[in-house]
């Protein structure tokens, strides 16, 4: 019934399923159709925004439109990453507002979906948005991406080579953020970790970036031969690529300011001049044209202080960067003149260059050339001015490192956070797995006790049984034996009385009544014929004390009939109790010596049992019991003409089951069959 | 005369002694053990050998075993007394010791004692010592029996339907017949195909033995 109906769900499940099926189907075709043309469209909006040789004002419309389109796409892989674009080329065009907004959806998509990956690129955008802003946010970015990307490598995901780029493009946000705050060592960490993942990843584009910020950090811990070889490598790696002037610009450069620092000007001089001979590269860039000048000048300036040469250098670089507005640059050009003058002793001029440096200061933001500039201040002015911009000079000083401090405590704090957050989690996977540890433990624990406990158990019940089967055993030998000795003491009894009777007795009457019948011959009293009547008599009590004799001396009894007894006085102990009529018949074939005892206490019980069976239920007025030998089996049938059973009904009770048990131990085949008010027939053939 | 109970050799003697036994001089010697009876017949051959023997079947045995019953005794006795007539008296008449007797001693007078009368003893005596050889009615029967069947069965197949008809069982007749269980259970096979009742089982063969008088 049950697997009916559970057929007939599976079989409408199923319809169902296939109606959901086709359902389906139309709404895609429709929806396909739709959701093309829809991703057509934002493809182009896409595409045309990231067009750069289109007007500012048309590539925001078709930003506005992509997004604005995109936003009507159910939540996807696709959305989020037209998302991740679209924030991209807000960032672009400097809408920053709009792009941390797209960026906050991306990540809601990406979260809702489940979508690490897409989780790990919005923490990236927000960084890349943050990066030159607000550091310690940039750095959260970056490090939460870095996480994501952690775990995803831990888990074995499918594209490593993405995953790894993606990762060492985090790592070199996250090494460049560390370098700003001056905690190089971090720095160069990261950066080797970006260039492992670089390497892993098969794309190199970012290699020289990695080598070029390894370089300014060995430059910047003074190790200065690792970061001229640093920056050899950064040309080196940028070489046959579409980069490879810049970094051989950048390359140079670098290295100059390494050899600078280090002092060795000649050298210095050496590298910018050789970034400077890149002129047709350098006259489209003009801000890194008058950068290596001023560079230059600089360098030539502090190699020999009385090199007037150089305030030319100077002068160019200063009009080139005037020309392009470079407030960055001016600032630093106008530090070093600054400087210049000071070293000929134009105080005057000297100050006016290091006033300009100090009031472009809150927008150029280059603490490092203010704090000179204060040193230079102080140092210029006379000693009451001196000493303000001494206290300045410290102020600041004191301001940096703090805020330096800040920053390096932040970061830390950051790391240390999300360090904790991946502990916690693991602390409480690992709880979990404690628990899930200890629950499978103490199931095991359980179970083992459990299936101990079984085993004894059963153990006892075998070893009961087994005690009780041998005491059956015992119970039958002795009623047996028993049985015997009373047979024997008949038999040798009976055997007695009939020699006694054949030989002694017979003997003697004979004897008697031979002389008795000789005698009577040789009398002629005339009462030889009465006489005679007499003799004859004793002739026949002869024969009939023979026959006693020859009834008592063949009645032997073996032992197999023994048990037959034995089975036929329960049989009738039991009915005359119950006052029942019974018939018990024995085949004479049945050779019941031979047969193990194990098999007689069975057959014993279950005629017993059967017995009590009838007794209590059947309501029988008489009973037939049979053993007959077919075939080398013994049948026992047991036949009642009570008022039956049905058999389902009683399938389970207890008697029954004894006797099924009885007969599957001896090999033998047991039918109860039974007819309402037609009585009982158990038959149990058992296997001789 | 050689028997266990002395009363019966005083009805031997009373009857033979009789008042019209005149023309014969009887002398009788008394035996009631084998022994005995063996020292006499041993004696008597080497002086006066013994004409006449009455031997009953069951007496008790020799001291030193050789001889168990009568029938050893008479065994003896035709080697030892060739000329004396051998007359059995016996209570046994089961059909196969019968048998075995005729064929064993062949006596001059088989006697069974539960048919015997004083009359007939002295008709048999008479007989016997005329030489004519005298039966018992039932020892006759058996000869009847014996000659009706157009064959006869050996003393181990008679023994066999005997034991069978007392209620032995067929595998316990090994204790009772010196043979193995599968012997007897060809001989049965044989005797069942004589009596042409192949396929029968015991009962049967009883019925029909019954029937032939070999039971």
């Amino acid at each position: 019934m049950t697997k009916f109906s559970s057929n007939s769900v599976a079989i409408s499940m199923s319809f169902l399923f296939f109606i959901f099926l086709m359902g389906c189907n139309n709404i895609t075709i429709d929806g396909n159709d739709e959701a093309k043309v829809k991703t057509n469209l934002i493809e182009e909006y896409i595409t045309k925004a990231n067009d750069k040789t289109i007007a500012q004002e048309d590539r925001k419309i078709s930003v506005n439109n992509a997004y604005n389109l995109a936003g009507g796409l159910e939540d996807s892989f696709y959305k989020r990453r037209k998302y991740g674009e679209i924030s991209k080329i807000y960032r672009k065009l400097e809408i920053y507002s709009k792009s941390k907004s797209v960026t906050d959806e991306m990540l809601k998509i990406a979260v809702s979906i489940g979508d690490s990956i897409g989780m790990a690129r919005a923490y990236v955008n927000y960084g890349v948005l943050y990066r030159n802003t607000v550091l310690d946010s940039a750095y959260i970015n970056f490090n939460r991406a870095d996480k994501i990307y952690i775990a995803l490598e831990n888990s074995n995901s499918s594209n490593v080579a993405e995953q790894a780029f993606d990762h060492g493009s985090v790592l070199i946000d996250l090494a460049k953020l560390t370098r700003k705050i001056k905690n190089y060592s971090e720095s160069e960490d990261l950066t080797t970790r970006a260039i492992r993942k670089f390497e892993l990843s098969g794309n190199l584009s970012y290699l020289p970036l990695s080598y070029s910020n390894l370089g300014i950090v060995a430059k910047e811990m003074e190790r200065y031969d690792d970061a001229v070889f640093y920056h050899d490598k950064a040309i080196e790696n940028a070489e046959n690529t579409p980069k490879d002037t810049l970094y051989a610009v950048i390359g140079n450069n670098n290295i100059g300011t390494v050899y600078k620092s280090a002092k060795k000007y000649d050298k210095a001089k050496e590298y910018y001049s050789r970034a400077l001979s890149y002129t047709n590269f350098l006259k489209k860039r003009p801000k890194r044209l008058s950068l290596l000048l001023d560079n230059l000048a600089y360098v030539n300036f502090l190699a020999n202080k009385e090199d007037d040469s150089v305030l030319d250098l100077f002068n160019q670089a200063f009009t080139i960067r005037d020309s392009v507005n470079d407030v960055v640059g001016l600032s630093t050009n106008n530090l070093h003149l600054a400087e210049y003058y000071q070293a000929k002793g134009n105080d005057s001029l000297a100050k006016l260059y290091a006033f300009k440096v100090k009031d472009a200061a809150p927008i150029v933001n280059n603490n490092v050339e203010l704090l000179q500039t204060y040193q230079l201040l102080t140092e210029i002015s006379d000693s009451e001015e001196g000493l303000e911009y001494a206290k300045n000079y410290v102020k600041l000083n004191d301001s940096l490192v703090k805020e330096e401090r800040a920053y390096v405590n932040k970061f830390a704090r950051i790391q240390f956070e999300s360090d904790k957050k991946t502990e916690e989690i693991a602390a409480i996977s690992r709880e979990n797995q404690l628990l899930i540890f200890a629950i499978l433990g103490l199931s095991v624990l359980f179970l083992l006790g459990y299936v101990i406990f079984r085993q004894q158990q059963s153990n006892k019940e075998l070893l009961f049984e087994q005690k009780q089967q041998q005491s059956n055993q015992e119970i039958y030998r002795l009623l047996l034996s028993q049985q015997l000795k009373l047979e024997e003491g008949r038999k040798m009894e009976q055997h007695r009385m009939s020699e006694e009777l054949h030989d002694g007795v017979l003997g003697r009457l004979f004897g008697v009544r031979l002389s008795l019948d000789g005698i009577n011959q040789r009398a002629n009293d005339g009462f030889t014929e009465s006489r005679n009547v007499f003799i004859d008599e004793l002739k026949s009590i002869e024969k009939e004390i023979r026959l006693i004799s020859h009834d008592l001396g063949t009645d032997t009894l073996s032992p197999d009939v023994a048990y037959v007894d034995v089975v036929e006085s329960l049989v009738s102990d039991l009915c005359t109790v119950h006052k029942m009529e019974f018939e018990f018949a024995n085949d004479e074939n049945i050779d019941w010596e031979t047969i193990d005892d194990q098999k007689k206490v069975n057959l014993f019980r279950i005629i017993q049992e059967s017995l009590q069976n009838i007794f209590k239920h059947a309501k029988a007025k008489s009973v037939k019991i049979s053993f007959d030998y077919v075939d080398d089996k013994i049948n026992l049938t047991i036949l009642d003409d009570g008022i039956g059973f049905k058999s389902s009904k009683v399938k389970r009770g207890i008697g029954l089951k004894n006797i099924t048990s009885r007969v599957t131990q001896m090999n033998g085949v047991v039918d109860f069959i039974s007819n309402q008010d037609a009585g009982t027939k158990v038959s149990v053939g058992i296997p001789i | 005369m050689i028997d266990d109970h002395p009363m019966i050799i005083e009805g031997y003697k009373n009857t033979l002694l009789g008042e019209n036994q005149k023309e014969y001089q009887i002398k009788i010697d008394i035996a009631s053990n084998c022994d005995d009876a063996y020292d006499s017949i041993l004696k008597s051959s080497k002086t006066t050998p013994y004409d006449m023997l009455f031997v009953d079947i069951k007496l008790p045995p020799s001291s030193d075993g050789t001889i168990t019953s009568g029938e050893d005794l008479a065994k003896h006795a035709k080697e030892l007394l060739p000329k004396a007539k051998i007359i059995i008296l016996t209570m046994h008449r089961e059909d196969h010791r019968i048998h075995n007797i005729l064929k064993n001693i062949n006596p001059s007078g088989f006697l069974i004692k539960s048919d015997l009368t004083s009359s007939e003893l002295l008709l048999a005596f008479n007989n016997i010592v005329s030489g004519t050889p005298y039966y018992s009615a039932t020892v006759n029967n058996h000869f009847r029996k014996m000659m009706t069947n157009n064959f006869s069965l050996d003393e181990k197949n008679l023994k066999i339907l005997y034991h069978l008809s007392r209620g032995v069982k067929t595998k316990n007749l090994p204790n009772y017949v010196s043979l193995s269980l599968s012997a007897i259970e060809k001989r049965k096979n044989q005797i069942k195909e004589m009596f042409s009742i192949a396929k029968a089982d015991d009962q049967k063969l009883l019925e029909e033995a019954r029937k032939r008088g070999f039971v």
